[in-house]
């Protein structure tokens, strides 16, 4: 099975190479990226054809895509790839706003090919263990949650709203939302949020709490703000509490670490745990071999996006935004 | 010498009985409660009388300068009304009242009546938290952009089981995560907004949970979490700056824990941790407050402060109540919640 990646703007590309790589059977057949220099390197350091636009991708020999462009390029490299019959895995924020996110689910049904969203925390080995716990019944019945996905502020265009739609509340509300989303079976239908500009010197938001209420009754926050500092020892979390009738669970996601003291670099945490990254390629190369439904729907993408928006929303209204 | 009544004999009472107990100028001249058995085993290593009620403690008693009230919150306004009335300096737990009226009408009689009064606001005294402030003023981790706090454990136990009772105790809110509202107020000023959830009026047995954001008119926004529905008793917090990053967990940084191998009293095998301190923030706590009532100087935190953080809990309750944010307005009326 034959892979394209469409750029390598996020630098999730390059684990998702690295992943196609160990799979047998699965050849990383070519890079298409509008900047020549990172595009051509790239496609070295993987040993795979370097194409500059997306199209001479597309009419190469390839069963499917991963798109990993700027969020706003998003609906056009998934429009574009669906349209040449390829199955897609799209990082998320699958888009930067619902009429996008909708033109992208329903552009790859038309053309019956495969959008999964790349929400690559449903594997982590610890999320899967308390998904188990959940549905075993260990907590009785979900009462409230608290989430944080905390990391360092990005940088480059992730902090120009022209291509990444948002800052901190675009970039890092998605996956904890869509894991709250899956845990539960349930949908966020109220949020609020406090967003805001509080670390960075550029105009993008930082720093936000938003607070979720979803169709089962359950509430729950997320702290999405990128204010993991320098010297912090790791880029980011992501954890998450669950609290229940019968009992509780708190993971922390990336918590599997052993603590590095140097000279150089201060204290830095070490992840030795199971690659979450790893787990979403082969979910998705075996979702594409069986064309089967994508655990990840394009749809999951939407709903996540809807509550970024939403967040955004509520913060200049100051008040819950309603979106069930 | 100081000449304290200590009103009751439960969680509280003991604690500061046992750090006036260490004070070479305080004389513990008796504990009121209604449990007279709770209270003689708190009065007998101070050699301190034991009252069933204020009556009998009052006619009684010669000489008093000082009450220090730790009986169960919807209690406190009417024992400040009797010793303020009387000229009793007071040490009142916190919170200082069950409702913002009742707070309020305290704090005017104490004034009117010319009394001293102090709420026990203890976090303020925890070398722990003062030191993330003091850092955070000294510019450690820049200006400060986003809070986390988190206290709680397992549901309280009290006299009457009248934590249980929102119309009591005010709930998780009021009692508990209060004293992270004046924490954080302490270090980032007034409060803009307040928005929150909890289990509060789902009908759980014995647990409660609460979520409250607050934004504070410095820009900060401050993520409080509440908890009667975990194990144990820890706290934590977490500030972020434009510069640096703050945190402490209660459950991981353990100075001393001890495990014995004997079971009994419940203890066996389970692990006992303790931050052994020369000073309890208790005792510093109630020893600063006599201070200043020997200097007549302001408190580290005032009657007013106590005032403050009730009207956050207040907010916090009613955005619970009615799913919207709540804009902090001292002139604004509350609805009692
Ligand atoms: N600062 C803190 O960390 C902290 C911790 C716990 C409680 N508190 C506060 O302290 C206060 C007391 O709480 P607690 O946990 O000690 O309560 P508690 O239930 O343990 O003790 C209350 C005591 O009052 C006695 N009592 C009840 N009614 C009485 C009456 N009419 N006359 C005389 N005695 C009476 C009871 O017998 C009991 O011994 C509350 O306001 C609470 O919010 C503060």
């Amino acid at each position: 099975m034959k892979i394209g990646i469409i750029s390598f703007a996020h630098m999730h590309a390059y684990s998702y190479a690295r992943s196609i790589q160990r799979i047998d059977g699965v050849e990383l057949a070519g890079i298409a990226d509008d900047n020549v220099t990172r595009g051509t390197k790239m496609a070295d350091t993987f040993q795979t054809d370097y194409y500059r636009d997306v199209d001479s991708l597309l009419s190469a020999e390839i069963e499917a895509v991963i798109v990993t462009s700027e969020n706003v390029h998003h609906v056009d490299h998934v429009t574009a790839a669906a349209e040449a019959g390829k199955h897609i895995l799209c990082e998320k924020p699958l888009a930067t706003n619902t009429v996008d996110a909708k033109k992208m689910v329903a552009v790859c049904k038309e053309n019956g090919v495969i959008l999964q969203t790349a929400f690559p925390v449903r594997f982590n080995t610890s999320i899967i263990r308390a998904k188990e716990l959940v549905e075993a019944g260990k907590l009785g019945r979900i009462l409230a949650m608290k989430g944080t996905n905390r990391g360092t502020n990005p940088g480059g265009w992730f902090i120009d709203p022209k291509k990444s739609g948002g800052g901190a509340v675009m970039d890092h509300t998605v996956h904890v939302v869509d894991v709250m989303r899956w845990l539960m079976k349930a949908e966020v239908n109220e949020v609020y949020a406090e967003v805001d500009q509080l670390i960075t010197e550029e105009k993008i938001d930082d720093c936000g709490i938003l607070t979720l209420e979803f169709t089962n009754g359950v509430f729950a926050t997320l702290d999405c703000s990128w204010n993991r500092n320098k010297t912090y020892p790791t880029w980011g979390d992501v954890t998450l509490e669950i609290i229940g009738t019968d009992g509780m669970v708190s993971i922390d996601a990336f918590a599997q670490k052993v603590n590095v003291y140097s000279d150089d670099k201060g204290l830095a945490w070490d992840f030795w745990g199971d690659d979450m990254d790893f787990g979403l390629i082969q979910d998705f190369v075996t979702t594409v071999l069986n064309k089967r439904e994508p655990s990840i729907t394009g749809e999951d993408g939407m709903r996540a996006v809807e509550v970024a928006i939403a967040a955004y929303e509520s913060a200049s209204r100051k008040k819950p935004i309603y979106i069930g | 010498m100081h000449h304290v009544l200590i009103l009751g004999a439960g969680t509280m009472g003991k604690v500061h009985a046992a750090a006036y107990a260490e004070m070479d100028d305080v004389q513990v001249v008796g504990i009121v409660d209604s449990d007279y058995e709770k209270a003689a085993k708190v009065a007998s290593p101070l050699g301190a009388p034991v009252f069933a009620s204020v009556d009998e403690a009052l006619s009684t008693l010669d000489y008093l300068n000082i009450v220090d009230i730790c009986l169960p919150t919807f209690m406190h306004k009417e024992m400040v009304f009797r010793f303020a009335e009387i000229g009793i300096d007071i040490i009142c737990e916190k919170p200082i009242a069950r409702t913002l009226e009742d707070a309020r009408g305290i704090i005017d009689f104490c004034r009117e009546k010319n009394v001293k009064l102090f709420v026990a606001h203890v976090v303020r005294f925890f070398p722990e938290y003062e030191l993330a402030k003091k850092r955070i003023e000294e510019g450690a981790i820049g200006k400060p952009a986003v809070a986390r706090t988190f206290r709680g454990g397992i549901f309280p136990t009290g006299w009457n089981d009248w934590y249980a009772d929102f119309s009591y105790s005010g709930g998780l809110i009021l009692d508990m995560i209060i004293h992270d509202f004046d924490y954080l107020r302490w270090m980032f000023g007034e409060v803009e907004r307040v928005y929150a959830k909890s289990l509060l009026g789902r009908n759980l047995l014995r647990l409660d949970y609460a979520l409250v954001t607050l934004r504070f008119k410095s820009g900060v926004i401050a993520h409080v979490e509440g908890s009667w529905a975990h194990e144990g008793f820890t706290t934590r917090y977490e500030i972020a700056g434009q510069k640096g990053i703050i945190d402490y967990d209660s459950a991981k940084e353990m100075p001393l824990v001890m495990k014995s191998k004997k079971a009994g009293k419940g203890a066996g095998g389970v692990a006992v941790p303790e931050s052994p301190l020369k000073k309890t923030p208790y005792y510093l706590e109630l020893e600063h407050f006599l201070l200043c009532i020997e200097r007549d100087e302001e408190p580290k935190v005032t009657a007013e402060d106590a005032y403050k953080a009730v009207e956050i809990a207040i907010a916090a309750l009613e955005s619970i109540q009615s799913g919207k944010p709540v804009t902090l307005n001292s002139e604004k009326v509350h609805p009692r919640v």
